[in-house]
Parts: C-alpha cells; sequence; structure tokens
C-alpha cells in the first residue's frame, strides 16, 4: 500500500506531467508556425490602381508582397476621379522605409506646433514658400520660385510656381497662402509669434503672387518664411482653432494616410508634389518610448533608420556594428550656463569672467557625450555665418590661471571660497545632465576658490524658477526657431524669459541693427562684434553644440541631415 | 460586511452590489478633491510649461483666462471657484480638455489608450496566474524542499527589475533569435476592424487571423515579462494558502476515508481561493491603470506612459480626468471580486 507521501507524490507528478504535455504542444505548435512563417516565401498578390485623370485612364498593376503565409489572393480596383487636367507622374518603386523615434508629433497643424518633431513632419507633408537647400542652411525656392524687397525692406513679394496642388489635387494659389498665414496670426498658437512679431498683413496681389507688408523691416524674413508657421495648408483645416489631428496636409511630398498618436505616422507619396515623385513610396514612422527599444528595433531590422533620439553610448556602440552605418553632423542646438546679473556674486562681473574661463568643456564633450557634441564658445553656433570663437579668445578653454586671477581680483582665495550654487534640470535635457552639472562642478573647484553646491528642480519648476528670476546660475538649452545669428542673440538680451536680468543697450541696439541690415556681409560684422560685447560680459556662457546622429541600416542611402534638424524623407531610398 | 448581511439576513447579493456602486460616490469625491488640490499647489506653473519659456506676458494671460485660473479682469480665480467648476462639469460626464497639444477632450485621449492597457493587463494577468498558482500551489501541496524552492522563485521574481529583464527578453527573442519583435503593438496595416479596441479579440471576432498572429506576437514578451515579475506575489500567496488549507482537519479526514489525492487537491485549491481571489483583485485593478515600466520598455501605447507624461507636463485637466477613470474601473473590479466570492465559497453569502 502507497504511503501518504508517495500517494502525494504520484498524483502531483500525474498532474505536474499532464500540464508539462499541454504546455510542450502549445509551445511546439507556436514554434512550428513561426518557423514555418520564417521560411515560406511571402505570397504575393496582385493589385489594380485605376486612375481617371480627366480624359485620361491610368492603369497600373503593382505586384505587392504580404507577408503572411496564409494563402490570399488580393484584387481590388481603385477608381479615382480629378475635375482638373494635370499631369500625373510616374509612381516611384513601390517601396516602405520604417523610420523610428523616440519622439512625438504634438498637432499637426502649423498654427500651434512648436516642437522639432513635428515641425519635420509638417516639412515632409507640406511645403513653405521657401526652403533650406539640403544639407545647407541655405535658403531655396520652395513654393515660390522668386521673391522681391521693397527698397524700405517692408514689403516682400513671392512668385508662386504654378501648377501647385494639394495631396488630394484641390488646386493651391495665392489665397491659400493668405488664408493659411492669417489663420495663424488669428489662432495664436505657440509659434503664431513668428508671424505676428513682423507681418502687419499678407495680400493676395493674384492667384500666383503673395505679398507680405512687415511691422518694421526685417533682414532674417527669408529665413522666416521658410518655417512651419508659414506654411499654406489644406482648407479642410478648421478656419479658427486648432486642428491637431488634421492629415489633409499642405502642398508636400508625402500625404498621411494613418495617423495613430503616439504609435505610427504613415506616409504615402503625394502623386501631384510639384518636384516629382519622392524617390520611397511609403514611410512608416514608429514612436519608441525608450532609445534602447528603439536601438534593438534597428538591430532586429525592424526599422530602416533610427533618428531622434539614441543615446552617445548606443551611438557609439552602434557605430561598430555590421549592416549599420552612423551618420553625424553638427547640429543648430546649443547648450550654455546662464549667470543672474543681479543676484550676487554673479552681479561681479570678475566672478563671472572666472567662471566662463574655468569652464571645461572638452571634458564634457568627451567624457559624457563620447564625441557627439562639440565645444563651443559662441552663442552663435558653429556652422552658421558670422561664428567667432569670443569667448576662446577671450578667455581660452578651462584657463585655470586666469580664473584664480580673476578670482583673486574679486576678493576670493583659498581660504575665502566663492560659494555659489549651479542649478539644473535632471530630466529635459536628457539623463546626462547631472553629469554635465558635475563636470561644471569639478572644473569650477578645480580652481581650489569655489565651491558649488548642486541643486536640481524638475523641468516645469525650474521653468518657473528660470522666470521668476530666482536663480543665480543655472544650465539652459537652445533649439533655434529660424536659422539666424539673430535667434542665437538678440532673443537673450534684455528678454525677461530668460530669467537673468541681461541688459546691454549697447550689445541690444547692435543686435537691433544686425536683424535689419540687407545683406549677409553687413549682418556678419556686427553679429562679430556683438559675440565680442557677450564675451566681456559673460552673462551666459556657451558650453557645447549638439550633433545630429542618425542610424541607418546600410542598404539606405540618401540621408541627409544639416543644422535645420529636419530629415527629408522625400530623398531617402533604399539600394536592396 | 458579508458577516453582517448574514446574520441579519437582511441584504440580498443585488443590495450588496447597489450598496457597493454608491460608495463609488463619496470615494470619486475624496480622489477627486485630492489630485485637484494637489496638482495645483505642486511647484511649477504648466502654463509656462506649455506656452515655453519665450512666450509673452500677454499670451500666458490669455492662455490663463481660457483655462478658468484667471477671470476677465485678470484676477486669479479662487481655488474653491476652480473646484466647484469642476465638479460641476464632471457630474454632466464633462471630464474636460486636455490643455496641451491641442486640447483634446480627455475622454478621448483615455480611450486611445485604455484599450491596449486592458489588453496587457489581461495578458499579463493570466501569464502570472499560470505560473502563481501552479509554482504556489507545487510549493504549498509538496511543501518541504519544493516549498523553500518555490518561496524563493518567489522572491527573486518580485525583486526583478521590469525594464532590465524585459530588454533581456528583447535581446534575446527579438535581436538574436529574430522570433518576436522588440516593440509595438502590431505591425503596420494589420490593425483589425476596432470592435472592442482589443487587437486579439476584434481580429478573431472579424476572422483577421494575420492581425490575430501579429498582435499576438508583439504581446508575448511584455505580458510574460510583467506576468514574470507579478507571479512572485501569486506564487507566496497561493503557497501560504495552499499550506494553511493543508493543515485543517477535513484534509486528514479525506485521506483517512480513502479518497484520491487528486480529488483532495482540488478541494484544497479551492478552499485556499478566497486569499488568492483578494490577491488577483488588487492586481488586476492595478494593471488596469497601466504597467509604466513595462509600457515604456516595450513602446505599448498604454495608460501608464499617457498618465506619467500629463503629471510631467501639469496637464491638470487630464490627469484629474484619469484619476477620476481609474477610481471607476478599480471600484468596478473590486466589485467583481465581492462578488465571484460567493460562488468560490458558499459560506459567504449576503
Amino acid at each position: 500500500m502507497m504511503g501518504k507521501y508517495a500517494k502525494k507524490r504520484v498524483a502531483v507528478s500525474t498532474t505536474v506531467a499532464a500540464v508539462g504535455i499541454i504546455v510542450a504542444l502549445i509551445i511546439g505548435l507556436i514554434g512550428g508556425y513561426f518557423a514555418g512563417s520564417m521560411a515560406a516565401a511571402p505570397a504575393t498578390a496582385t493589385v489594380t490602381v485605376t486612375e481617371t485623370v480627366g480624359a485620361k485612364t491610368v492603369t497600373s498593376t503593382i505586384q505587392k508582397t504580404i507577408t503572411s503565409t496564409i494563402e490570399k489572393t488580393i484584387t481590388s480596383t481603385v477608381e479615382k476621379t480629378v475635375t482638373s487636367v494635370k499631369t500625373v507622374p510616374a509612381g516611384p518603386a513601390v517601396s516602405r522605409i520604417v523610420i523610428g523615434v523616440t519622439d512625438k508629433v504634438t498637432d499637426i497643424d502649423p498654427s500651434n506646433a512648436y516642437d522639432f518633431y513635428t515641425w519635420e513632419v509638417l516639412l515632409n507633408t507640406m511645403g513653405g514658400l521657401l526652403r533650406y537647400a539640403p544639407g545647407t542652411t541655405e535658403l531655396e525656392p520652395g513654393l515660390a520660385i522668386s521673391y522681391t524687397v521693397s527698397p524700405d525692406g517692408m514689403e516682400y513679394t513671392f512668385r508662386l510656381r504654378p501648377n501647385l496642388y494639394f495631396a488630394d489635387g484641390t488646386p493651391m494659389t495665392a489665397e491659400d497662402v493668405v488664408r493659411s498665414v492669417k489663420r495663424v496670426m488669428e489662432i495664436s498658437g505657440d509659434p503664431a509669434w513668428l508671424v505676428t512679431e513682423y507681418v502687419k498683413d499678407v495680400i493676395a496681389v493674384d492667384d500666383h503672387t503673395v505679398k507680405f507688408i512687415l511691422k518694421r523691416p526685417v533682414g532674417f524674413f527669408p529665413a522666416l518664411v521658410a518655417t512651419a508657421p508659414y506654411f499654406p495648408v489644406h482648407p479642410a483645416y478648421k478656419p479658427k482653432e486648432i486642428d491637431s489631428d488634421q492629415t489633409a496636409g499642405g502642398v508636400g511630398p508625402y500625404r498621411i494616410v494613418k495617423w495613430v498618436r503616439d504609435v505610427e505616422l504613415v506616409l504615402e507619396a503625394n502623386p501631384y508634389w510639384w518636384e516629382g515623385a519622392p524617390k520611397t513610396r511609403q514611410i512608416v514612422i514608429k514612436f519608441f518610448k525608450d532609445a534602447t527599444a528603439l536601438r534593438m528595433a534597428l538591430e532586429a531590422g525592424e526599422i530602416d533608420i533610427a533618428w531622434r533620439t539614441l543615446r552617445p553610448t548606443d551611438i557609439e556602440d552602434l557605430k561598430g556594428k555590421t549592416g549599420i552605418k552612423v551618420i553625424e553632423v553638427p547640429g543648430p542646438y546649443i547648450r550654455y550656463i546662464v549667470f543672474h546679473m543681479k543676484i550676487p556674486p554673479f552681479d561681479n562681473p570678475l566672478v563671472r569672467k572666472a567662471l566662463a574661463a574655468a569652464v571645461n568643456r572638452k571634458a564634457i564633450c568627451e567624457r559624457i557625450f563620447l564625441g557627439t557634441t562639440a565645444p563651443l564658445y559662441s552663442m552663435v553656433p558653429m556652422g552658421m555665418w558670422s561664428h567667432k570663437d569670443s569667448f576662446l579668445e577671450k578667455y581660452g578653454e578651462h584657463n585655470l590661471e586666469l580664473a584664480k586671477k580673476l578670482l583673486k581680483e574679486a576678493g576670493y582665495s583659498e581660504t575665502n571660497k566663492l560659494k555659489i550654487e549651479l542649478w539644473y534640470t535632471p530630466t529635459h535635457y536628457g539623463d546626462t545632465e547631472v553629469d554635465v552639472a558635475t563636470l561644471i562642478k569639478e572644473a569650477w573647484e578645480e580652481t581650489g576658490m569655489v565651491e558649488v553646491t548642486l541643486k536640481s528642480a524638475e523641468w516645469t519648476t525650474y521653468l518657473e524658477y528660470v522666470r521668476k528670476g530666482m536663480l543665480g546660475a543655472f544650465l539652459l538649452g537652445w533649439y533655434p526657431d529660424y536659422l539666424d545669428p539673430d535667434d542665437y542673440t538678440n532673443v537673450f538680451v534684455n528678454a525677461p524669459h530668460i530669467g537673468n536680468a541681461y541688459v546691454n543697450s549697447e550689445l541690444k541696439k547692435l543686435l537691433e541693427e544686425a536683424s535689419i541690415k540687407p545683406t549677409i556681409e553687413e549682418r556678419t560684422e556686427l553679429y562679430e562684434k556683438a559675440q565680442d560685447i557677450w564675451a566681456d560680459d559673460a552673462a551666459i556662457v556657451p558650453l557645447f553644440q549638439g550633433k545630429l546622429s542618425i542610424a541607418v541600416r546600410e542598404d539606405v542611402e540618401g540621408v541627409i541631415l544639416d543644422p535645420t534638424m529636419l530629415f527629408r524623407y522625400w530623398l531617402i531610398y533604399k539600394t536592396s | 460586511m458579508a458577516k453582517i448581511f448574514s446574520e441579519t439576513g437582511m441584504a440580498s447579493l443585488k443590495t450588496f452590489i447597489i450598496a457597493r456602486v454608491l460608495a463609488l460616490i463619496p470615494t470619486m469625491l475624496i480622489l477627486v478633491t485630492l489630485v485637484f488640490f494637489v496638482m495645483r499647489v505642486l511647484p511649477g506653473d504648466p502654463v509656462i510649461a506649455i506656452v515655453g519659456m519665450r512666450a509673452p506676458a500677454e499670451r500666458v494671460i490669455e492662455l490663463k483666462k481660457k483655462l478658468g485660473l484667471l477671470d476677465e479682469a485678470g484676477n486669479p480665480v479662487p481655488l474653491p471657484i476652480q473646484y466647484l467648476n469642476y465638479l460641476s462639469r464632471l457630474v454632466r460626464g464633462d471630464f474636460g480638455r486636455s490643455l496641451i497639444w491641442g486640447k483634446r477632450p480627455v475622454l478621448v485621449e483615455i480611450m486611445e489608450h485604455f484599450p491596449a492597457t486592458v489588453e496587457l493587463a489581461i495578458a499579463g494577468f493570466i501569464v502570472s496566474i499560470i505560473l502563481g498558482l501552479v509554482l504556489g500551489s507545487l510549493g504549498g501541496w509538496m511543501g518541504g524542499k519544493t516549498s523553500s524552492a518555490v518561496k524563493t522563485y518567489g522572491a527573486i521574481t518580485y525583486a526583478l527589475f521590469i525594464p532590465w529583464i524585459g530588454m533581456l527578453f528583447q535581446l534575446f527573442f527579438a535581436v538574436w533569435l529574430g522570433v518576436l519583435p522588440v516593440a509595438g503593438r502590431i505591425d503596420t496595416g494589420l490593425e483589425p476592424p476596432t470592435i472592442t479596441g482589443l487587437y486579439l479579440i476584434d481580429s478573431v471576432i472579424t476572422g483577421r487571423w494575420d492581425s490575430f498572429m501579429s498582435a499576438l506576437r508583439h504581446i508575448m514578451l511584455p505580458a510574460i515579462t510583467l506576468g514574470l515579475v507579478i507571479s512572485g506575489v501569486f506564487t507566496r500567496v497561493t503557497r501560504t494558502s495552499v499550506e494553511e488549507v493543508m493543515r485543517q482537519d477535513f484534509v486528514v479526514a479525506a485521506r483517512a476515508r480513502g479518497i484520491p489525492e487528486h480529488k483532495i487537491l482540488i478541494h484544497v485549491l479551492k478552499n485556499s481561493f478566497v486569499p488568492i481571489l483578494t490577491m488577483m483583485g488588487l492586481q488586476l485593478a492595478l494593471l488596469m491603470t497601466g504597467a509604466v515600466l513595462t509600457e515604456t520598455t516595450f513602446s505599448w501605447p498604454g495608460m501608464g506612459t499617457f498618465l506619467l507624461e500629463r503629471i510631467q507636463y501639469r496637464d491638470y485637466t487630464t490627469v484629474q480626468g484619469t484619476v477620476v477613470f481609474f477610481a471607476i474601473i478599480v471600484s468596478l473590479v473590486n466589485l467583481i471580486v465581492d462578488i465571484c466570492y460567493a460562488y468560490i465559497d458558499p459560506r459567504i453569502r449576503y
């Protein structure tokens, strides 16, 4: 007869064995399915597309690959009739590129979108009168083929290209430009100031001519026109309110065919785009919540491109991976230290200059960012016309001798140390921020005459402290609204929102004058003087400039990055 | 509460349910009030966070007026008045509009994310139940070294850091083996027609087997990750409960009467199920509010990351509306659990 425990063991063993068999069967079935789906050749289906354009009917047959192993015949006929006679250009080869990002799209509406990633989507689904030539910061014709400026600089007249159409075939004229710009002014969303600050009125002279009448002469107005708030939008956009999820688009290389917020955005080639068919028919943007998952998705081949934003360690690691290439270019993003001109001891110029001299930018760029940033010695970034290394010329790099000399003059010593707080925000600029603050503290304390206490606050709170002028020394960053030295300089002087009471009438006058000069040469001379004054004041000390990095599968070509930070999807394609 | 009802012979199950539903109201009122005032006393001006540092003062004031923070004259609206205004909208079913990014209705935004959370919660829950119940029962039944091993398993899995274990799974199954996807909910273009919002169910209902397999492949890693970590809790509770029931007289009596062990096991499990059911209810309710770490690791578009983001942006109305929504969901889940008690344990009557 079996004992109690033996009976127990038999009962349990039987049960466990039964469960184990069932689990093994399930795993076997699932594994078999996956093995089969990996091995089977993809089935193909035929899709017939018929488009009627005026009196012309175009029928094309596209071989479409589906990934399911279940045999399925797909036959569909799409009929599309448009009323105006126009040329339907030959479409690109059926292909898809998948881009992964950790960014998000906020409002697909130029009247309120005010972040780089949404502007990138708008650039690829709409277009401006002017645009930047790929890989450069030079403006070239966009929807407008030319423009003229009145002698007093108060009127800009743009001549539109003929035969412009929105993505659904609706013709686009100068009236649409007027409607769109006035819409931005009326809605008064976040980026509206880019229009309302400068534009008094906009009128359609005729169907193909638009005139902007400015409030004052502005030398960088063409750069403004290239920004999203000036993009013409489809009439479907609500005229008086923000239309966050509107997918009607504008006159761009792609149209939105699917938009699931924070999940994916699917773009397809716009058949009516004035520049002809983009190189890739379909662009899928997948939104990731984590940079590690983004990186792994690239390695696994689930995405073709990992764009914003990979971590510096991941970028360095991916450089050595087979089948993946990393492209880097200087970016327009800058970081800097701000000193409050009215809070002691930062109201003492000797203290500010000493701290400016002691900063170790190279250590920050190499130890924290592994070379994905570059030391910056001016608020005007490298690569932009008029850039001058004014801080390097005046203070050198990590110049402890100069720093000590200036601190002594200010009355500090090893026994009477300068005690200060340095503020930072821990996540808004990435999780490396605490390291940046730590290295700055280290550099300052290397003088032996400074004692630094690091303080932090979460972004919303930090912003409030900054705006209220409560912080003596703090870290901030800057992405430009438009690519012009004005946006890196003028906005910081006599500017309450920066929270440091930096007032310099001479500098402000110089910058105002530079903003209205008509030629780059005249403006450059003034900006160079301004940068020298800036370094002398040391109210805002530039630290480093970001690089743009993108990792792509090796069969992806046409990737061009530039300081606009806007990735042009219409140029990319796959070679296999 | 159950004991009082059975002793007095008063309420039926129906009465109990009605009483529980009515009790939701003060619960939610307390929650809404807490969230409302806590959000507003936290440092940080949400309007500045929305409009940015460069916005002129006029724009800040204009937005504050639109949000009801300032009256037409530009004077601050007292907090109690803001609170009453909010409550009056809430009782009309108006959860308000988000303060950021197009000011979309809060309820719309919640319903865009909630189905994903439900799907992941149920899948993770199933994994945790299977692992937890089987191992916990095994440990409790066998005792000795088996019980110790199960105890250790429970401790280890509960201490696992989800992003770490999730990343390992992604690396192994997605990057190295290439058999499962790294992240996301379904492949592009394979979303089934929306009926419930749960891709697995909707694809079965509509017969979209390609969608079903894609959704299944995508949910496996996050569900296993989440389920593995939670199974530690169930393992411990189940093991303890089974061990306790095993010590009861009826087990000894059943054995003495020669009842087969597997039948005794069934009765032991039934009797040990009440505390397990309590834990299941708590865990499921918690999962319905989103699993932030899992969602972040696997880019799962659920409520956890959604709420976290809105808290960071001080999006008052969305946070408030979401808390109210969670309160309803958690209360409903607890109610269902309480009803289930009666079916599990005949000794509990209302």
